[in-house]
Parts: C-alpha cells; sequence; structure tokens
C-alpha cells in the first residue's frame, strides 16, 4: 500500500503545481490587461484633446484598402493534412481576410482538427496565412495554412 | 430437447483460455480500428504541457489534455486496461509477436527470445524516453526533430497517408521496433512507450489489480511469471500492491494451474473475468467518445 501512498501523493503534487502555474499566469495576464486598458484610455483622452485624429484614421483605413493585394470574393483552396485533403473558404471582404473555415478534412482526426483550427483566428488577426503552426498539431495546421495559402494565390489581384 | 445454459462457469479451463483469447482479440480490433489515435492524443498532452512550461505559456484545457486526463483518470480506477486491449501500439505489438511465434513454428524454429536480465535492466528505459521527449518540448526543439518520431510514421500509415520522404529516420527506428515486437512480448510498451512511463507512475486503486493466493500454490510453480509479458511476480493476497507494469492481460488468470489468481477487492469476479472485460471495454470506449477521440 504504501507505493500507491507514494504515487498518489506525488501525482496530487504535480497536479498543484500545473493549476498554481496556470493562477500565477492568469494573475499576471490580468495585470497586463489592467495596464494596456490604461494606455489606451490615457491615448484616447490625448486623443479626444487634439481632435485631429479623424482624418489620420481614415487615411490609413484608405490605405490598408489600397495595399490589399486580395480581391473580394470567395475563394477556395486545398492542400495536404495529416491524413488527406483538406479544403478551406476564405472570404475576402473589403480587401481584408474576413473569415476562414473549413469546408472538409475527412481524413483528419478530430482531436487534432479541433486543435489545428486555432490556427484560423490567428491568420485573421494576422491578415496573413504566415502564422505559426501549431504545436502537437503540426501536420493538420499546417495543411490547414497551405490551403488558405492556395485559395489567396486565387484571390491575388 | 432441454438446451444446456451458456455459463461461463460450465465451461473447461482451455475453453475458457480461447474464449478470453478472441475476446481481447475483439476488444483490440474494435480500438484499433475506431480509437487508434487515443495513445497519440494522450501523449500530445504530455507533450503540450511541457511545451507550454518551457514557453511560458498557460496550459490550458485542450483536446489532447482532456485525452491525456481522461485516460489517466481510467488507468487509476482499472490498472493499464488501456495498455492491454486498447492502445494500437501495443495490440501491434501483440499481432507482430504472434505472426513472428508462428511462422517459428511452421518453420520448426525456436523463435529468439530476449534474455530475462536483459529485459529486466531495460525497463527503465521508457521513464528516459519520456524524461528525454518531456526535455525536448521544454526547450522547443522537438517541433524541429519531425521526421524521426516512430509514432507519426505508424499513425500516418494507419490513415493511409503513404508521403513519408521525410521521415526516414523515423522508418529506420519503426522498424527496429518491430523487430524488438517479434523477440520479446510488448517490447515497445515495457521498455519504450513514454505513455507507459506515465501509466506506471499513476496510483492504481487496488480495487481490481490481481493477486494469488500463494499457500495453494503449487511447489516452485512459476507459470503466471513466465507467461506474463512483463515477467510480473503477482504480490501475494493480503498485499494490494499493482505492479507498475502489469498491463492487465490477464493472461495469467489462464495460465495457472490451480486457477490461484483473483482479483481480491471484488471477489465475485473470479472465473467472470471475461464479463468484466466486456464492462472495462464499454467503459472505455464511454470515455473515449466522451473525451472526443
Amino acid at each position: 500500500m504504501r507505493g500507491f501512498w507514494i504515487k498518489t501523493v506525488s501525482l496530487l503534487g504535480v497536479v498543484c503545481v500545473l493549476a498554481g502555474y496556470d493562477k500565477v499566469l492568469a494573475a499576471r495576464e490580468k495585470d497586463e490587461e489592467i495596464a494596456r486598458l490604461n494606455a489606451r484610455v490615457e491615448a484616447m483622452e490625448e486623443f479626444l484633446c487634439s481632435n485631429m485624429g479623424t482624418q489620420a484614421e481614415e487615411e490609413t483605413e484608405k490605405e490598408t484598402k489600397m495595399d490589399s493585394i486580395y480581391a473580394d470574393g470567395e475563394w477556395e483552396g486545398e492542400a495536404q493534412g495529416f491524413g488527406g485533403p483538406v479544403s478551406v473558404k476564405v472570404t475576402v471582404e473589403g480587401g481584408k481576410l474576413a473569415q476562414i473555415e473549413v469546408l472538409s478534412a475527412e481524413k483528419e482526426d478530430q482531436t487534432y482538427l479541433s486543435m489545428a483550427e486555432a490556427i484560423l483566428p490567428a491568420m485573421r488577426q494576422a491578415q496573413s496565412p504566415e502564422v505559426d503552426t501549431i504545436s502537437g498539431a503540426t501536420f493538420s495546421s499546417q495543411g490547414l495554412k497551405d490551403a488558405v495559402m492556395q485559395a489567396l494565390e486565387k484571390a491575388e489581384k | 430437447m432441454e438446451r444446456k445454459k451458456f455459463h461461463i462457469g460450465n465451461l473447461t479451463a482451455r475453453q475458457r483460455k480461447k474464449l478470453h483469447m478472441w475476446l481481447r482479440a475483439a476488444v483490440q480490433l474494435i480500438c484499433f480500428l475506431f480509437f487508434s489515435s487515443a495513445f497519440t492524443a494522450a501523449f500530445g498532452g504530455v507533450k503540450y504541457i511541457a511545451v507550454q512550461l518551457g514557453a511560458g505559456e498557460k496550459v490550458e484545457w485542450t483536446g489532447f489534455t482532456t485525452a491525456l486526463a481522461g485516460l489517466c483518470g481510467f488507468t487509476i480506477v482499472f490498472g493499464r486496461f488501456f495498455c492491454g486491449f486498447a492502445c494500437a501500439f501495443g495490440s501491434l505489438g501483440d499481432f507482430v509477436h504472434r505472426v513472428y511465434c508462428q511462422i517459428c513454428k511452421k518453420f520448426r524454429r525456436k523463435p529468439l527470445k530476449l534474455d530475462g536480465k536483459w529485459s529486466t535492466g531495460l525497463s527503465s528505459l521508457k521513464y528516459f524516453v519520456l524524461a528525454a521527449v518531456a526535455v525536448l518540448c521544454f526547450l522547443g526543439i522537438y517541433p524541429r526533430l519531425r521526421g524521426s518520431s516512430p509514432w507519426d510514421v505508424f499513425s500516418m500509415i494507419c490513415r493511409g497517408n503513404f508521403q513519408l520522404a521525410g521521415y526516414i529516420p523515423g522508418i529506420i527506428i519503426l522498424l527496429l521496433i518491430l523487430a524488438g515486437m517479434c523477440v520479446q512480448e510488448r517490447f515497445f510498451c515495457r521498455f519504450l512507450c513514454p505513455m507507459g512511463a506515465v501509466f506506471s507512475m499513476l496510483p492504481v486503486l487496488p480495487v481490481f489489480s490481481l493477486s494469488r493466493n500463494r499457500e495453494t500454490c503449487a511447489p516452485r510453480c512459476s507459470a503466471c511469471t513466465g507467461r506474463c509479458p512483463s515477467d510480473i511476480q503477482l504480490p501475494a493476497d493480503g498485499s494490494y500492491e499493482t505492479p507498475g507494469d502489469c498491463f492487465q492481460c490477464q493472461k495469467c488468470v489462464d495460465t495457472c494451474p490451480k486457477q490461484n489468481i483473483h482479483c481480491q477487492g471484488v471477489e465475485g469476479l473470479r472465473g467472470n473475468e471475461a464479463w468484466f472485460t466486456v464492462v472495462r471495454s464499454g467503459i472505455f470506449i464511454a470515455v473515449c467518445i466522451w473525451i472526443g477521440i
């Protein structure tokens, strides 16, 4: 029975360490979020004072529109994932990657695919398919990445 | 005409052994076909935790960590039933070993076998494998070693994906493991499996663990240890220790000439091991579906 108790205590120890680690990180993240929001509030206050920003903002928006190399529309792409082909649909609106969805990935493993799909919001945020693959689900996320790249090649003007 | 009611208790020892063998093969086949990624998903959880710790990122509940927690929970209650009956790599090992032994029998050769001294020493190798993979993940080197993982190669072949050009090191390691599986039953599980290292460090509740009634053993009989793929000497009744290397394959139960081996936590299981296997498989499948493997 002694071995059993030693193992139990070690397991509880590992679980507690992981939980504590997450708690610390969560607290740190919260602090950073507060600092970030504070900075934003300050920036806004400054912006209200100067009242000059409106024009500048419009300009940047126009610029992004001008810069975009992608034509609006829905574009489909396909590439090799882990077990077979995966295909995606990229929606470009106003020159921006507005939406990316997986059309089919029949041969991918469900657990891996659900992990790999985290790459889609990352690409939307970066407005580019050039983002890091998801570690642990490298193959499936690489497949999604390649498929999006292929779709965007078609979308290029 | 009176039909004889089917009852496991009425079977001869030989029939019972056959029944258990076929039942195990059936469970292994089902799990191989439908839950073959359970092992890689759970091990993915271990790697994910190491990667996140190394990068200073949060460890969140992903598909991988859920699979890891689910399998660990199952093992704590039922022992390493997953290893014995459900793991795709374990089933592959059983299959390869069996085919090798059959071939040897056909050609009237004695199958090669790993020496007992070697196998005892090699048993701790799996802890080093686990530690090495964890350290590589922690340092962020592991993703760069893509192509050398035998598990990737195996699961790609299972999925029918044969684009293995960049996987030469992985293929070589897999072939070496297959060769090892021939000469030693459960070669991979016992010596190399990092998930096995995790499982054997888990506390297993002593409810369903096996033990033997030493007093009624035949003198100097060691049939159970000889049959055991891990060469375990089972604890005597009264001790609730569960050997970490026990895969719960239940082969010892059928081998004992005196039917001395039993589960002391639940005495009613004696002679009804087949039903218990069915129940455990059912619970395992339910857990897999629940955690989304």
